[in-house]
């Protein structure tokens, strides 16, 4: 994988390639170009998934026409249809290497990282973020309410959810409506933040968890995004990430063409 | 295109994220949490999330300022740092090193209060050194 | 923090008295989270229901400023009932018989009337403490900002040594730091009593070794606090200050008299990223540069040292603090030339070997090391005072209550405490130019809660005027049952209404000096609807 990388950087077919390099010990997103090829050796595979996708747009947005490769699996390519349906990437500017088509010395499950035995006092009160949707619906109406009402006052209101997905474009963030939800106040008696924000991800969300690992109070969001996204799939027949179109949800006319988010 | 991620630690509280800077063409354009590190495990508050915001804030300082008749003026570093030299000098020889009080800081780096409290201690001769471990 | 920050999770129990984690430091509040969810029993003792209240097996809201009176009244339980560890004091520990005789006067109906908790519920404190071990306490300025933050710490480790808590993991005595790098400025030696590892001005073997070190014959007499360098600039014997990194223009309590104070210095010099409240008033201002703009290192609550790695260069003509410094020393004749921070480090090292000797940039790493690291081969020490405490045997403190030194009556009738919110930080220099961070709180407020605002007539946003001895503020009524009846929070982060106005100066601890922030009496009018 390292030399086809390589050979494609050397002869210009692409221009950098973002993938990871180990820095004392941790596996940290690293580009890598053609003036820096001897970094190559250094290419790492098994790292926790980043927002690689958001480092593409964001590279793009910089500089329109450039020729990327980025490392990644089928969540990468999910995610960068939906940005690209949404006119945040151009499709042809990104090729996803995924170390699983190569050799299989290269080869190597994703670490996962921070996937912890829920404790007794979740299981009694609170979700197991292993459940599937089928199992949280099995139970009872209100047991399952107070259920994720336990979850969700755990939330310290970091957006940590939305800044890390790789499908949250919007310039303007329903989460940073005044009229939706209040300022200045972690908004624990209400779960109107995270209802919010899981309407929002209906026909977007791509189901690749980094949500949940980047919530300090190990809500389980992505249980919550997924019972969403079976909703449109049972309704309209439609999977996020793997259709060319948008979703059938659009109020806001026939094909929506959303600005770029603006890098900070 | 340079774009680079830059390991390094939150700067608000006193917890330690581990956090990752986003540097696109030399400018930071973002904060990530370090997910393997292991103060925060991948997690940030709202806080740390914005750790660039404070950092390209179009109120920073750019220069240093020297106060002429009440009103602020841009100076060049020699100008700034002997107008402060001239006037702690003077003061410390008309009134002693114990007239002047040095304020370091628990915002700034272990090596930058090494040397403010070397400062008061070598340069001033006082023992007048604190900081905002009180407040 | 004896402890490290992943420990918490595994403790039995986690005691939090003064700290509203999950806005203060909410990474450190995942763990408590964790805790809980692993069994462990939650207990938490805040004049204010906190986030954190709800998740907790036995919550309390004591009376402002009664937390030795409490801490003696879960004491007293304890003993009484015989579930303190007898081993563990006898073995690690001295001054138990004073203690024990101390605290037997605090009977739970005693403790009770002084601080509003009822008996019982301070019983089954004791009980969650005492018998679900290893326990850790956490706790931060709500323990500390009193004019008794001595005792109120001492009282803590009490507690924690009564029950064998101290040099076990997951256990401890945990003062959650506010600053992120306030553990290393007084590491640094950012103090007025000690050189760089808490090594005393006072040892005339301490100043003869960094006399040599840095050439020059140094001051062995303890200088002034920051409260008496005020009081010294009114009384005329301060003539020039050197603030760096600080806005005391905020963050100091009393703001008037503090304001007539620094007009009558002779010279101030501000070193900051922004021209804050203090910077507007100096005669020259550094203009310094950023976390992201230098290389360093931070000591974090757990004692751990971390390296921070330069991002972009300086912003505009800034520059890094140590860069400043070592400008200003060498034009004043005293030459300090170091090629980079790392060159500064190792002197650190050499100065301060019990705790940094061993640790050199290269092994720091990412993941940092935890002091004491006293050799190169040390692995550093996740938890202190294993076998022993650093003083030996650790010393109980027989500790008095003594009430706040102001309460309220009938001209001021409320409590005000002052404190932070989840999306600013300390005098709000930093955040409230973040413009995610300024869109969730614009301006300041104060809490009070639903019974009061009734009484005098005051709806949601309708703007208040605060008054206390020393001044008054206005600001909008937030209407929260978060706070007790009779006591307003205001959050210190806001320039336009500074809540530092209204504490006070004058109430402060004897030893270390800390003002009284958490607690002040200030009475309430409504000035407009809002």
């Amino acid at each position: 994988m390292r030399e086809q990388i390589r050979s494609w950087l050397e002869s210009g077919e692409m221009d950098a390639f973002l993938g990871f390099k180990e820095v004392e010990g941790h596996p940290i997103p690293h580009l890598f170009s053609k003036a820096n090829l001897a970094e190559l050796e250094g290419l790492i595979v098994n790292a926790p998934r980043y927002p690689l996708e958001t480092l593409v747009a964001e590279m793009l947005q910089s500089q329109p026409g450039m020729k990327l490769g980025v490392l990644g699996d089928e969540t990468t390519r999910r995610a960068l249809n939906v940005l690209s349906i949404w006119n945040q990437v151009s499709p042809e500017s990104v090729r996803v290497i995924d170390p699983d088509q190569f050799a299989p010395e290269e080869k190597g499950a994703r670490k996962v990282f921070r996937v912890s035995e829920p404790g007794p006092v979740k299981l009694e009160r609170g979700i197991d973020n292993r459940l599937g949707v089928d199992a949280i619906q099995a139970l009872d109406g209100d047991d399952r309410v107070r259920r994720w009402m336990y979850e969700f006052q755990k939330c310290i209101k970091c957006y940590g959810c939305r800044n890390i997905c790789p499908v949250c474009f919007c310039k303007e963030c329903s989460l940073e409506h005044q009229d939706l939800i209040s300022t200045g106040t972690v908004l624990t008696e209400v779960p109107i933040f995270h209802l919010v924000r899981a309407v929002h991800m209906a026909g977007r969300c791509i189901d690749c968890g980094m949500c949940e690992q980047a919530c300090p109070a190990d809500i389980p969001l992505r249980l919550l995004y997924r019972k969403v996204n079976s909703i449109v799939m049972e309704l309209f027949d439609y999977e996020n990430g793997l259709s060319s179109d948008q979703p059938p949800l659009s109020v806001l006319g026939e094909k929506v063409v959303l600005e770029l988010k603006p890098i900070h | 295109m340079e774009y680079k991620i830059i390991p390094s630690v939150c700067s608000y509280c006193g917890t330690g994220c581990g956090v990752l800077f986003k540097v696109m063409n030399g400018r930071l354009v973002g904060t990530l949490p370090n997910k393997t590190h292991p103060v925060n495990e991948g997690g940030l508050c709202i806080k740390g999330w914005n750790l660039h915001e404070y950092v390209n804030s179009f109120l920073r300082l750019t220069s240093p300022l020297v106060k002429v008749k009440g009103r602020f003026h841009k100076a060049t570093w020699d100008e700034a740092i002997q107008v402060a030299a001239d006037h702690f000098t003077s003061i410390v020889e008309k009134y002693g090193p114990d007239s002047v009080g040095v304020l370091v800081s628990a915002k700034m780096t272990n090596e930058e209060n090494f040397l403010a409290q070397k400062f008061a201690r070598a340069v001033i001769g006082t023992n007048n050194v604190d900081h905002c471990a009180r407040l | 923090m004896t402890n490290s920050i992943g420990e918490i999770e595994d403790a039995a129990c986690v005691f939090i008295i003064g700290s509203n984690t999950t806005a203060c430091h909410p990474l450190i509040a995942r763990r408590v989270y964790k805790a809980k969810e692993k069994g462990a029993k939650l207990i938490i003792a805040d004049p204010r229901r906190i986030q954190l209240s709800r998740f907790a097996d036995l919550s309390v809201t004591h009376r402002l400023g009664s937390d030795t009176a409490l801490l003696n009244g879960m004491m007293h339980v304890i003993l009484r009932n015989g579930w303190h560890d007898l081993g563990y004091i006898e073995k690690r520990t001295e001054g138990f018989d004073e203690l024990s005789k101390t605290v037997e006067a605090y009977t739970p109906d005693r403790v009770e009337a002084i601080t509003g908790v009822a008996a019982g519920d301070i019983e089954r404190m004791a009980e969650l403490y005492a018998r679900n071990r290893p326990a850790a306490i956490l706790y931060t300025m709500g323990i500390t900002q009193h004019a008794t933050g001595v005792d109120n710490v001492k009282s803590c480790a009490n507690l924690a040594m009564l029950c064998g808590n101290v040099g076990v993991p997951s256990s401890g005595v945990n003062p959650l730091r506010g600053q992120n790098n306030v553990q290393g400025a007084c590491d640094m030696g950012g103090l007025p009593n000690v050189l760089p590892g808490y090594q005393p001005v006072t040892d005339p073997n301490v100043i003869d070794t960094f006399s040599k070190a840095w050439g020059k014959a140094l001051p062995n007499k303890i200088g002034m606090t920051i409260p008496e360098m005020i009081t010294a600039i009114g009384d005329g014997r301060l003539k020039a200050l050197y603030v760096i990194g600080e806005n005391p223009k905020m963050s100091e309590p009393d703001r008037i008299h503090l304001d007539h104070a620094l007009k009558k210095l002779d010279f101030l010099l501000a070193q900051d990223l922004f021209l804050s409240e203090t910077a507007q008033v100096a005669d020259v201002v550094f203009a310094a540069s950023s976390v992201a703009e230098k290389d360093g290192t931070f000591t974090n609550t757990e004692r751990r040292c971390l390296r921070i790695n330069k991002a972009i260069e300086p912003i505009g003509n800034s520059l890094p603090d140590w860069e400043i410094i070592c400008r200003l020393s060498t034009a004043m004749g005293y030459p300090m030339e170091y090629e980079n921070p790392e060159a500064i480090f190792e002197e650190v090292r050499r100065l301060a070997p019990r705790l940094y000797g061993g640790m050199t940039y290269a092994r720091l790493g990412i993941d940092g090391l935890m002091w004491p690291c006293p050799t190169i081969d040390h692995p550093g020490t996740p938890y202190v005072h294993k076998d022993a405490f650093a003083r030996g045997k650790g010393k109980f403190h027989a500790i008095e209550y003594l009430a706040p030194v102001e309460g309220p009556d009938e001209e001021y009738p409320f409590f005000l405490t002052t404190g932070r919110m989840f999306c600013h930080y300390h005098t709000g220099t930093m955040t409230r130019v973040s413009p995610h961070l300024d869109a969730e709180q614009k301006r300041g407020y104060v809490d009070i809660h639903p019974s009061d605002a009734e009484r005098i007539g005051v709806k949601n946003g309708d703007m208040l005027l605060i008054s206390s001895r020393r001044g008054q503020i206005e600001a909008p009524a937030r209407i929260r049952d978060n706070v007790n009846p009779g006591t307003l929070f205001a959050p210190m982060h806001f320039g336009g209404r500074p809540a530092n106005v209204l504490t006070s100066s004058k109430a402060f601890d004897p030893i270390v000096k800390i003002p009284e922030f958490k607690v002040s009496a200030v009475k309430v009018e409504k000035l407009v609807e809002g």
